[in-house]
């Protein structure tokens, strides 16, 4: 996830009720669909362990702009799907807040964030690759689109809600919050080129894992499957 | 871990802390623990005095000192926290009206530039808001044992979240390692990780994939034994965590209330 973690304290009261509120809104939508229609135990494995491997790559420190951490939302997102992707994020953000990384209150700003990320990517790379764009371009364009959308709604989170303490809001907030949503975009190039080779790298050793962007365990989320 | 960042908690050690160590904290039934959490963020949240919020800081910091944790360590793990709360904050704190420390003044293009005695109480502010949240979720981290913890996101958690989050929390340890013992290859192949990004962006994305396909394989051998033992959709936690005694309940009354006086008359 290339973008700041809004951490605790930053936000008026208000802003925390609005900001999980809507999160609750979001995954209560998300749980009652996958739970309408069945969960299968291969897609409860795959998301724990997804799960586990991208809070475990987060460890890792990547040599950017002095050292930066990432997630690998996007990847998440075309291995998953947009349904059990939100809930893997969900966790994620859950298991990072208890090691300090991350904010209990604004758990539900973080995670809608990544949400979008995780939507925004998969739906991206289905219509990449169904213009019949090679899976490299493809992953890597629709990781940059994710991250570049969940950076903007991480950038007008705190223009809606305003920084406790300080003078600073409106125009002058806006502008610094878009200068910091650039910054958010350099590096969401860099995670989309990375995880444009990671998904190339496993499209050569599984196949069947991404076909044509569909992953071929979210057959009853998308209905369809794709060959490449 | 060695081969992986020391600034991020390592959960493993997080664990063997809560596992192995005797303090306080560790006799303390974790749903007490668990109900200070949202008492905190809200005091964090609504407190605006500065040195109230200072002072909450430096009672969790005792907290988690008094525990037996180790505070050295800490300040590598305030890291990121600090950072997030920088790249935040940390330039508004220069634009913040008011008299300049030292009379300081740096005239740029786009106007005057100076850190005021009001931005640097805004910048501590909302760090010490930020870092007791941090603190605080640590120390419950690190004096909670396995098992409680599973058990309380197992009961908290809507299902199907409460699967994924305690599979994920299972299989970090195990993913861990595999990341660890890729990053080690590396290593003892004389390749680097530690610089040149552009350079190496093969032999991350194949870590990366790696990982990701470790990860899947193991995914689908998971998915065998657990329908082998006849999983319908409920992990069966062995562990229990006995309700907090009625003394824990009356502190946590007491905290929750005085915050919420706090937001109601200050």
């Amino acid at each position: 996830m290339a973008h700041i973690h809004l951490p605790d304290g930053i936000f008026p009261l208000w802003a925390l009720v609005l900001w999980n509120g809507l999160a609750v809104a979001l995954f209560g939508a998300v749980v009652y669909r996958v739970r309408q229609r069945g969960l299968e135990t291969r897609r409860i494995a795959l998301a724990g362990i997804a799960g586990a491997a991208s809070f475990a790559i987060f460890q890792l420190n990547l040599p950017i702009l002095g050292g930066v951490h990432m997630n690998l939302t996007g990847l998440i997102g075309i291995l998953a799907g947009p349904a059990i992707g939100t809930l893997i994020v969900l966790v994620v953000n859950i298991l990072s807040a208890v090691i300090g990384h991350g904010a209990w209150g604004l758990i539900g700003a973080n995670t809608l964030v990544n949400a979008a990320e995780v939507i925004i990517t998969y739906y991206a790379f289905v219509a990449l690759v169904r213009a019949n764009w090679d899976t490299f371009p493809a992953a890597a364009t629709a990781t940059i689109a994710g991250l570049g959308i969940g950076g903007l709604i991480m950038g007008a989170i705190p223009l809606v809600s305003g920084i406790q303490g300080t003078a600073i809001q409106g125009l002058d907030l806006a502008l610094y919050m878009g200068a910091l949503v650039a910054l958010n975009l350099g590096v969401a190039v860099a995670e989309g080129l990375l995880t444009g080779l990671t998904v190339s790298f496993l499209t050569s050793m599984r196949p069947d894992l991404i076909k044509g962007g569909v992953d071929v365990t979210d057959e009853t989320e998308t209905g369809t499957e794709v060959t490449a | 871990m060695s081969a992986l960042s020391n600034h991020v908690p390592d959960p493993r050690l997080i664990t063997a802390y809560a596992e192995r160590w005797d303090g306080p904290l560790h006799r303390i039934n974790p749903w007490t623990k668990v109900a200070v959490l949202p008492i905190v963020v809200l005091a964090v949240t609504i407190v605006d005095d500065p040195t109230i919020v200072a002072g909450i800081y430096a009672a969790i910091l005792g907290l988690y000192a008094a525990s037996g944790l180790p505070v050295q360590r800490l300040l590598y793990w305030y890291t990121l926290p600090v950072v997030f709360v920088v790249t935040i904050v940390g330039p508004l704190a220069f634009g913040e009206p008011g008299v300049p420390i030292g009379g300081l003044v740096l005239e740029t293009p786009i106007g005057s530039l100076s850190l005021t005695w009001a931005g640097l109480s805004v910048f501590l502010g909302l760090l010490f808001r930020s870092l007791s949240v941090v603190t605080y979720s640590l120390t419950i981290a690190m004096t909670t044992e396995y098992n409680d913890v599973a058990h309380v996101l197992g009961r908290v958690l809507p299902r199907p979240v409460d699967q994924i989050a305690l599979l994920t929390y299972r299989f970090t340890f195990v993913m861990l390692e595999t990341l660890e013992d890729l990053v080690s290859g590396v290593d003892a192949r004389g390749g680097s990780l530690v610089s040149d990004f552009w350079g190496n962006r093969q032999l991350y994305s194949r870590v990366f994939g790696m990982t990701f396909l470790t990860a899947i394989e193991r995914s689908e051998r998971l998915t065998d034994s657990m329908e082998v033992r006849g999983y319908d959709g409920d992990l069966t936690l062995y562990s229990h965590v006995e309700r907090p005694p009625a003394r824990d309940l009356l502190v946590v009354g007491e905290l929750a209330v005085s915050v919420i006086a706090y937001g109601v008359l200050a």
